[in-house]
């Protein structure tokens, strides 16, 4: 009864780790949350319960955190994601003081104190500007997989001006820079920079302090993690699996509670 | 007390309908005064009714013609109502045109809209050194009496001044009363039931509120109440102009947090200050309009710190934490909201902000916030 | 096939550029010479002028921080610091600035500015009030605040008058003679309305070249050449400048150059709101290809339209009267004063639709406008449309959503030529 789960029910994904007595990761899932988050959640818990091989009698706490950490039936408790992506990030990088999650639907600056608790916070969840979604209706907009946009970055070399933050507004401007003849690389850095100068400005109000880690889907887009660290000045830690940062924290939460 | 509190949600449930109600039942004429700063006392010597406009609840309409999506929500949904015809009971508006960009364009879209058969546009001037302020503010309120005196017919003698500034330091004090009590046992009330009570205050006749509170607070003293002290006290300051919407105080309390006090428009604010009744009537009711305190950032205050004041306030309370309240889009408070959270980082308090609007798309988002807001505190 | 426009550039407003440097190149040299700062909001600087200060302007640093393109820069510190993004962009422009040079972040040096000895505070509109509440809780800066309400019925005005007198007397003079250590030095003030009243006069001059059809200039030419009839004011290079521009126009109208090539505009449009600063190439582009020009509007007409109100004899008094006696700059703000307004400018410059433009980040003529639209539609059957943007934040303006509301009012205004 000592094994720990965290399940992160995001708007896009829903994340889950299992921890073992000894706080160690023994599996985790990630899988799209679809439009029901209660049957995505318990269905990545059985996920990653199934590749630790292990039954659910085994499980001592379970904690959701994320957008939809109110509807997890199986769940023991429940905290908030800024909580956990600060104790997850601390986990993985002990001299964090600061993360930059950015996640389907939103995107979030969490500033950590020297003993690994939050000490401040800012969140953009009002819209879709520089998150995932965004992402996505960009790659759309050029035409090219969500995957491949994070290395096109890299072909380019000439700076073109995404500006608009509405996602609305950028899908359009991004067309039309399209029409004007501008390379898809140099678009897809030019969309790269506009999410890096928003997440600027959240990240002096929290302040930036250094160890800082990026985490959520988006610092898989190796295009946006390098604009972001250009603007900041500072080189971003980026987990080996950016996108479970929540859930682990999550699940540390859990094994304290055993 | 049960009954009171009763009859209080009855009444702020539909503010439209009480107020028609009570035009009839008076056969007075009502006058519709743009919060914050309108001296009503001034209409209620006229013998008439003064309400203080609200932000209705209903989501924008046919407004949205009118009145672009950036400006705040007591704006949007005044101007709504204005265009829907939902305003036809008020005889009369004031607006106090210098509080912010957005009071300033009212009286026009009323007398297209409303058509009030009053209307008065008062300039009372931001609290700036020099005895030209206090003289204009005096100018501006007997301007602001003579035009009522044009419009009823009748004169406004210093008497009848004197006996509505009393009915309301009466109400004033029977809120304040409120308030001590809430602050020795903060269980005994809920935030929302707080909130209608004052905010009742501003559209019924004050005579018929204090007796509302009179009751009210025997049954608050003769009521004792569990002490809950796992409770995280915070104190929410702010939320200028309009009513907060009832969910959000509700979540706050859902989440573990209780609110002995506040520093909000519709609370403490409202009835900080007694009028004093010793000089002329006018006089007194210009010097409580240019009183410092409560700091409010649309008058041009800067002698004194919002922050230390809500600091204050909450040292005093032992609460653990500030929730500042802020209107989307009432740039008085955003401009000001800045120093204030400095000013709360340099004395390494708990703070937080959240933004409300009009139509909450996003009351999921506001609870993240407040719920890490409580980890915090409770250093999860 | 359609008309190709393009614009006719004047050769004159090429000046303006050396004398607006020369201004903020002084003002940021300043302090090295001995000279004394102030910053400004509201017609206030006129008194830190007349006793020598060097001066800031408000929304003259905000012009200036949009033209040399360093808006977006400064804007950004700002939001680091605190500022929300709906706050006034001139007041998250100016603590944007003062925050970079406390906490020692780059930005553009020609948009840093010496932080003044005096903060001359003209409360206009309320956000000139907060952004010097700001300054001095942030920076200490002293502050002299003047409460400048705009005039909602003409009513009101004389009362107003005293008020704001009474300030310019009771309070301006004794503080900026505390501070500069020195008597008020009228007779200054009368030679700077000496000279405003000369730029202005012939600044009139060229208006009327916004009357001819075609027109001779545009409302951004206009735009451009602002400063001498504002914070230039007192600099006879101004009279200079409007000379040569007056003797410009008078060529282009006997010579038949019109404004935009070939033949002239196709739609002559009023431009309600501020001007927007940052983006006046922007704007012009959106206007130009489609023959549309703007050529009068509420806020380049506040600068002093009747020079021959000036009474450079009574300067104080004068000063008092421009804004709330015959010159009524300040009754422009109110809904009723700007119908009035507007409706004489449609009347005098032959206007075809109206542009209302609603800055995202200052509400002081947003609200009214979709009621100026109507009661101006019923009055003179010409169209109008909102647009939506902001002074200096480009984060705030969308070309696909001006282009579509711009065409539209081309469209109404064909339609109802037909």
């Amino acid at each position: 009864m000592t094994i720990a789960i965290g399940v992160d029910v995001g708007s896009l994904c829903t994340k889950t780790v299992i921890l073992d007595g000894g706080n160690n990761i023994l599996s985790y899932d990630i899988m799209r949350s679809g439009h029901y988050y209660k049957g995505a959640a318990e269905e990545s818990i059985n996920n990653a319960l199934k590749t630790a091989g292990l039954r659910k009698e085994d499980v001592g706490y379970i904690l959701g955190t994320g957008y939809g950490r109110g509807a997890i039936s199986s769940a023991d408790g429940q905290v908030t994601e800024i909580t956990c992506h600060a104790r997850g990030a601390t986990r993985l990088f002990p001299r964090v003081h600061t993360v930059i999650d950015i996640g389907g639907q939103d995107s979030k600056v969490i500033g950590i104190g020297d003993n690994g608790r939050v000490t401040n916070f800012v969140m953009n969840d009002k819209c879709a500007a520089g998150t995932g979604r965004f992402l996505e209706v960009m790659a759309s907009a050029l035409s090219v997989d969500i995957g491949e946009m994070g290395d096109l970055f890299f072909a380019s070399d000439k700076n073109v001006e995404v500006s608009s933050m509405c996602t609305v507004f950028a899908e359009s401007e991004v067309i039309s820079l399209f029409a004007q003849g501008h390379k898809k690389a140099d678009i897809a850095a030019g969309i790269a920079d506009s999410i890096a100068r928003r997440v600027v400005g959240m990240v002096g109000q929290v302040g930036l302090k250094e160890e800082v880690i990026m985490s959520g889907g988006v610092a898989k887009n190796a295009g946006v993690a390098h604009a972001i660290g250009k603007r900041i000045g500072t080189k971003l830690l980026i987990a080996d699996e950016p996108q479970i940062v929540g859930a682990l924290g999550a699940a540390i939460i859990a094994s304290e509670r055993i | 007390m049960e009954k009171v509190l009763t009859e209080i949600a009855e009444i702020t449930a539909d503010p439209y309908g009480y107020v028609a109600g009570l035009k009839e039942r008076k056969e007075k004429k009502v006058i519709g005064c743009f919060p914050m700063h309108i001296p009503d006392e001034i209409i209620h010597a006229a013998d008439l009714i003064p309400v203080v406009i609200w932000r209705g609840n209903e989501p924008v309409t046919w407004g949205h013609a009118h009145v672009p999506p950036y400006d705040c929500g007591i704006t949007r949904s005044f101007v709504d109502d204005a265009v829907r015809g939902k305003l036809g009971f008020m005889d009369g508006m004031v607006f106090h045109v210098r509080q912010c960009l957005q009071a300033g364009e009212f009286p026009f879209i009323m007398e297209r809209h409303v058509k009030p058969s009053y209307q008065k546009v008062l300039y009372l001037p931001a609290l700036y050194p020099g005895d030209v302020m206090r003289d204009f503010t005096i100018t501006e309120l007997e301007g602001f009496k003579t035009s009522l005196e044009e419009f009823t017919g009748k004169k406004i003698s210093d008497d009848n001044l004197n006996k509505s500034i009393e009915i309301y330091n009466k109400n004033r004090g029977l809120l304040e009363r409120v308030y001590e009590i809430r602050r020795e046992k903060p269980e005994i009330l809920k935030a929302r039931e707080v909130m209608q009570i004052v905010w009742s205050s501003m559209f019924m006749l004050k005579e018929d509120h204090n007796k509302l509170l009179t009751e009210l607070i025997k049954g608050m003293e003769a009521k004792t109440v569990e002490p809950e002290k796992d409770k995280i006290r915070v104190i929410p300051v702010g939320c200028l102009c309009q009513t907060l919407q009832f969910d959000i105080l509700d979540l706050i309390e859902d989440l573990g947090m209780i609110i002995p006090d506040d520093d909000l428009y519709i609370g403490s604010r409202y009835f900080a200050n007694q009028v004093n009744l010793d000089g002329s009537p006018l006089g007194a009711l210009a010097d409580r309009y240019l009183t410092r305190t409560p700091v409010c950032p649309t008058k041009g205050v800067w002698q004194v710190h919002w922050g230390d004041e809500a600091i204050k306030k909450m040292r005093d309370n032992d609460a653990r934490g500030i929730i500042s309240i802020i209107v989307k889009y009432c740039p008085p408070h955003a401009c000001y909201y800045p120093d204030f959270k400095s000013k709360m980082e340099k004395e390494g308090i708990n703070a937080i902000m959240i933004e409300m609007e009009h139509e909450i798309i996003t009351l999921e988002a506001i609870k993240t916030r407040l719920q890490s807001f409580v980890e915090i505190i409770g250093g999860v | 096939m359609d008309v190709k426009y393009k614009v006719n550039r004047l050769q004159t407003t090429n000046e303006i550029r050396p004398l607006v440097d020369k201004h903020w190149a002084d003002l940021r040299t300043a302090k090295e010479r001995g000279e004394k700062v102030a910053w400004a909001s509201g017609p206030t600087f006129i008194f830190a002028y007349a006793m020598g200060m060097k001066c800031h302007f408000m929304a003259g640093y905000s012009a200036y921080c949009g033209g040399i393109g360093a808006g977006e820069e400064v804007l950004k510190v700002a939001e680091m610091t605190g500022d929300l993004p709906e706050t006034c962009s001139y007041h998250r422009l100016h603590m944007g600035m003062g925050e970079a040079v406390a906490r020692g972040i780059d930005i553009n040096p020609q948009a840093i500015l010496p932080m003044p000895d005096l903060m001359v505070a003209g409360r206009l509109c309320p956000e000139m009030s907060h952004y010097a509440e700001g300054l001095n809780r942030r920076f200490d800066i002293r502050v002299l605040p003047i409460d400048l309400p705009s005039v909602y019925d003409l009513k009101d005005q004389p009362r107003l008058r005293e008020f704001v007198y009474r300030q310019f007397k009771e309070v301006v003079i004794p503080t900026v003679e505390e501070v500069c250590g020195k008597p008020f030095d009228y007779d200054r003030m009368s030679e700077i309305l000496t000279v405003l009243k000369k730029v202005a006069t012939l600044r009139n001059q060229c208006w009327e070249f916004f009357k001819t059809k075609p027109a001779c200039w545009t409302l951004w030419d206009y735009g451009v050449s602002i400063a001498p009839v504002f914070y230039l004011m007192g600099n006879p290079a101004g009279i200079a400048y409007y000379e040569r521009l007056l003797e410009e126009l008078q060529e282009r109208k006997e010579k038949g150059i019109p404004a935009i090539a070939p033949d002239g505009e196709k739609y002559r449009l009023y431009w309600d709101g501020w001007l927007p600063w940052a983006f006046l190439g922007k704007f012009m582009r959106k206007f130009t290809p489609n023959g549309a020009i703007c050529l009068c509007g509420r806020y380049p007409w506040e600068f002093f339209p009747h020079p021959e109100l000036i009474d450079p004899e009574h300067p104080v008094e004068t000063w008092a009267d421009l804004y709330y006696g015959e010159g009524r700059l300040t009754y422009h703000f109110s809904p009723h004063g700007t119908v009035d307004l507007i409706s004489e400018l449609i009347e005098d410059y032959s206007i075809d639709g109206l542009v209302m433009f609603s800055s995202k980040t200052c509400r002081i003529m947003n609200l009214s406008q979709p009621g100026v639209i109507d009661v101006l539609d019923k009055k003179y059957g010409i169209p109008g449309v909102i647009v939506e943007g902001d002074m200096i934040d480009p984060a705030m303006i969308s070309d696909a959503q001006i282009e579509t509301r711009l065409e539209a009012l081309y469209e109404m205004i064909d339609s109802r030529r037909r």
